[in-house]
């Protein structure tokens, strides 16, 4: 019914029903081989270590991170109230439903394929993909990886598995980026990680077509913690792709990501979220990569479900002539809170820096951007621009712009700009004098307005983007 | 609870609201000790007119009681805590109903030579049209002003504050409510003082009215100036719009923070804002945080945008094929930047004024 996180249009009817307005929202009868008690310590942090039989590295890192964790105090800004209501002690931080992890559909656990079946990913992997890695719960259940990019030397496995395999690189990547202090849910990330990617391209490779990790949480009360490290080494590029969906129910779940990227000098990292989690879901992310000499890397970030998103994809500029892009787009329907934006720290000469930020809140729903841009001292010549718009479609919805801009380098040439309206009367009545329904209209308008990002994306996740607008725009009008 | 209990009573503010984020409480208060409530001497205030002309009547200034505050912003500190303090410097100026005026008044505060605070309160009537330029000055190295009031229905105000201090920190806010369909123009002249925080906020409580917020700051040596400025929009057809132009030279640090609230059944509003600053030297930093809340959907529009940027080379080399050297052409680029938000201020007199008042700080920065 969807697929990467995208739905399309024509689907399980039993489904639809069964979840109504979420069209990813029915779930599976839950059958985990291995499941923890809800709640967390230091005896959680050390059994999902001991689990995975890692390094003791690993199970200090996890330690250390689970008491810095404990001491650190709820961010002290953003949605409060919403973040009040997370209720640490009544999650399950780990739940495993496969015993391991297979090269075959064919060798995936039934009920488990049958649900990556009904979001379309086996289908999507045969047409248009270079790999995929599907995650159910905590681990991955299922990885590919097209042969020809295997010989070349590029790794794609699961994180733990990246972590079994290549100790050694892993190590000297793993916090890199996202230290575990960075912030409260980036050391619950460190602490409890589980699955994830793990990316390695060799110098000078280019991966042409994308490789898609898809994220599903199926059980009540949830988290789930996957870290995700992409490497790309000198000169070579590639796009990593992931959605995510999980049940609808009265409860909440938690997911509590961090992903790392490593742009090596005159490498390209194009790193896309379609985020269509349930309304029951806090997605509270931690997304940053380093950018060395001429290295680019771009975030293409489509937040369209979920409870409360906080998510902020950043890019340090430590190379000089490194380039960074943040596109996004973000729907805030009834009873969703999306404070998502961007933050990007030009640290060397000659760097460049793009953000554009789209968002609409419908139904009482509200949109935040909320971005910060540095430029240090040292930073000659630095160019950067950000533009961020937002619609409110109705009475009782909200946008809210919070951008922060600190220069400290006169040679900088930075521009910001923003604008909150609504639906332009001319626009709705140009389109409806020339035949189309109000509400035809308005979706037209509202994917016209989101065009800018999807045009960023692969054609097939576009064209079900759209389709997913024009599905949540049914019943604007009237 | 008074201002003094309500001060006690609260927390010192985390770094993590902006509001904190790059002036914090504890470097702006005067002995730095956030538990104590100094007392202060009260700073001289005194009307004239830039004319020369006597004082017309309509206007007047009188020692006044204070009043009550609205506290349940988020200056609730700041307000406290300086209305605590000047118990013995509460001010009131009141303009009738109908005053009209060419002339600009001028309303001189002297800091003094120790630590000094005023709260001064409008009561500015109804359908009035005057200019109003309040000058600080004085050699105290910690000055706080509070400014509370109202500007009454229909009256068309310039009120422009200029900041003249020799040195030391200036702890600034103002309060204001804006009556239906006023028009008022508040601008920001500040060159003085090392370390400025100044917090201003206007609300546009009534159907028609509008307010522009103008900004001319000029930074150097190590000073720290910030500025943030609030509008909120609670009536149908209000219009707002920010403008703050600010130069950095030296060592020097401005910042710019900016609200534009619309409240749910604002209809109409129409707000806007803008942050430019030029930075001048290598050392020198500008940070702005242009922020918008908007819960109304049925807006003119909402917009702001920052731009930072050096001297434009291609200005430069302009002026300098006219004969220009490169200090005058700087100098040239720097006020022309500076007075493009200074214009607006206010007429011809007020204008040509500020012009005179800023070029000799001009010169100060160039000697």
């Amino acid at each position: 019914m969807a697929e990467g996180g995208v739905i399309r249009v024509s689907g399980d009817s039993e489904a639809r029903e069964a979840v109504g307005e979420y069209k990813a929202g029915w779930h599976d009868p839950e059958n985990s081989t291995i499941r923890f008690d809800f709640g967390l310590s230091e005896e959680v942090v050390r059994q999902i270590s001991e689990l995975k039989e890692e390094p003791e590295w690993m199970t200090d890192i996890r330690v250390k991170a689970f008491k810095h964790f404990s001491e650190r105090p709820m961010p002290t800004w953003g949605n409060m109230s919403m973040l009040e209501e997370i209720d640490f002690e009544n999650i399950c931080y780990y739940l495993k439903s496969s015993d391991s992890t297979e090269r075959d559909w064919e060798d995936v656990p039934e009920d488990i394929r049958n649900t990556f079946e009904r979001l379309g990913i086996p289908e999507a992997e045969q047409k248009w993909l270079s790999g995929v890695t599907a995650q159910y719960e905590s681990e991955a259940v299922y990885h590919s990886i097209r042969e020809d990019l295997e010989k070349q030397g590029v790794i794609f496995l699961d994180m733990d598995s990246g972590l079994k395999e290549y100790p050694e690189i892993v190590k000297k990547w793993f916090c890199s980026v996202v230290p575990y202090s960075d912030n409260k849910f980036s050391a619950l990330n460190t602490a409890v990680w589980s699955g994830g990617s793990f990316i390695y391209v060799p110098e000078g490779v280019h991966v042409e077509m994308p490789v898609q990790a898809y994220f599903r949480i199926n059980a009540k009360n949830m988290g789930q913690f996957e870290r995700t490290l992409i490497i790309a080494d000198k000169g070579s590029s590639i796009h990593y792709v992931e959605g995510c969906t999980a049940p609808s129910y009265s409860t909440d779940s938690l997911h509590s990501a961090v992903v790392e990227l490593v742009a090596l000098p005159g490498s390209h990292i194009r790193y896309s979220t379609i985020q269509n989690w349930s309304s029951n879901v806090y997605n509270l992310v931690t997304k940053r990569g380093i950018a060395h000499e001429d290295a680019k890397i771009e975030w293409v970030d489509g937040n369209i479900g979920s409870k409360l998103t906080m998510k902020y994809p950043a890019v340090i500029l430590k190379g000089e002539g490194s380039h960074a892009e943040v596109i996004s787009v973000a729907y805030s329907g009834e009873g969703q809170h999306q404070d998502a934006g961007a933050k990007i720290h030009h640290l060397a000469s000659n760097t460049t820096s793009k953000i554009l930020s789209k968002s609409i809140s419908k139904n009482g729903g509200r949109g935040t951007y909320r971005g910060m841009v540095t430029v240090s001292p040292k930073a000659d010549n630095c160019k950067l621009n950000v533009v961020c718009d937002a619609l409110i479609l109705d009475e009782g919805s909200r946008s809210d712009t919070y951008p922060t801009m600190e220069v400290a380098n006169p040679s900088a040439r930075c521009e910001h700009e923003a604008s909150v309206s609504k639906v332009s009367d001319d626009q709705l009545f140009y389109l409806m004098s020339r035949g189309h329904s109000e509400e035809e209209s308005l979706a037209m308008i509202v994917n016209g307005f989101f065009e800018p990002f999807t045009r960023e994306l692969p054609m097939e996740y576009a064209v079900e983007l759209n389709q997913l607008m024009a599905l949540e725009m049914e019943g604007s009008i009237g | 609870m008074d201002s003094a209990s309500q001060y006690l009573s609260m927390s010192e503010p985390d770094k993590s609201n902006h509001l904190w984020k790059y002036t914090p409480w504890r470097r702006i208060h005067p002995t730095g000790k956030i538990a104590e409530i100094p007392e202060l001497a009260s700073a001289t205030l005194s009307l004239s007119m830039m004319d020369g002309s006597e004082i017309p009547p309509g206007v007047s200034l009188v020692r006044g009681s204070g009043g009550d505050l609205d506290l349940s912003m988020d200056n609730a500190l700041t307000n406290s805590f300086l209305h605590a303090m000047s118990n013995s410097s509460n001010w009131l100026l009141v303009v009738e109903s109908g005053f009209r005026l060419e002339s600009p008044i001028i309303l001189d505060v002297q800091t003094g030579d120790v630590a000094s605070v005023a709260h001064i309160s409008l009561e500015i009537g109804e359908m009035a049209d005057f200019e109003l330029v309040t000058r600080v000055s004085g050699g105290s190295d910690w000055f706080g002003l509070l400014r509370t009031g109202n500007i009454g229905s229909g009256t068309i105000l310039n009120d422009v504050l200029i900041g003249l201090q020799e040195n030391g920190t200036f702890l600034r806010s103002d309060s204001i409510e804006i009556g239906r369909d006023a028009q008022v123009r508040a601008g920001t002249v500040s060159s003085g003082s090392e370390r400025t925080k100044s917090d201003l906020r206007y609300k546009l409580e009534e159907r028609g009215g509008g307010i522009k917020v103008l900004g001319s700051i000029l930074s150097a040596e190590s000073m720290h100036l910030d500025h943030h400025i609030e509008i909120h929009h609670e009536a149908p057809d209000t219009f707002s719009r920010l403008s703050w132009h600010s130069a950095c030279g030296g060592d020097s640090r401005t910042i710019g923070t900016g609200m534009l609230q619309v409240s749910k059944g604002a209809k109409g509003a129409d707000a806007g804002q803008i942050f430019h600053n030029l930075l001048l030297s290598d050392s020198a930093e500008a940070d702005s945080i242009p922020e918008l809340e908007v819960m109304e959907n049925d807006v003119v529009g909402c917009g702001h945008g920052t731009a930072n940027g050096p001297i434009d080379e291609e200005q430069m080399f302009y002026l300098k094929t006219r004969g220009f050297d490169e200090k005058e052409a700087k100098r040239a680029l720097i006020a022309a930047f500076l007075n493009s938000t200074l214009s607006e201020m206010g007429g011809e007199k007020l204008h040509e004024w500020l012009v005179g008042e800023l070029t000799l700080q001009l010169e100060a920065l160039h000697s």
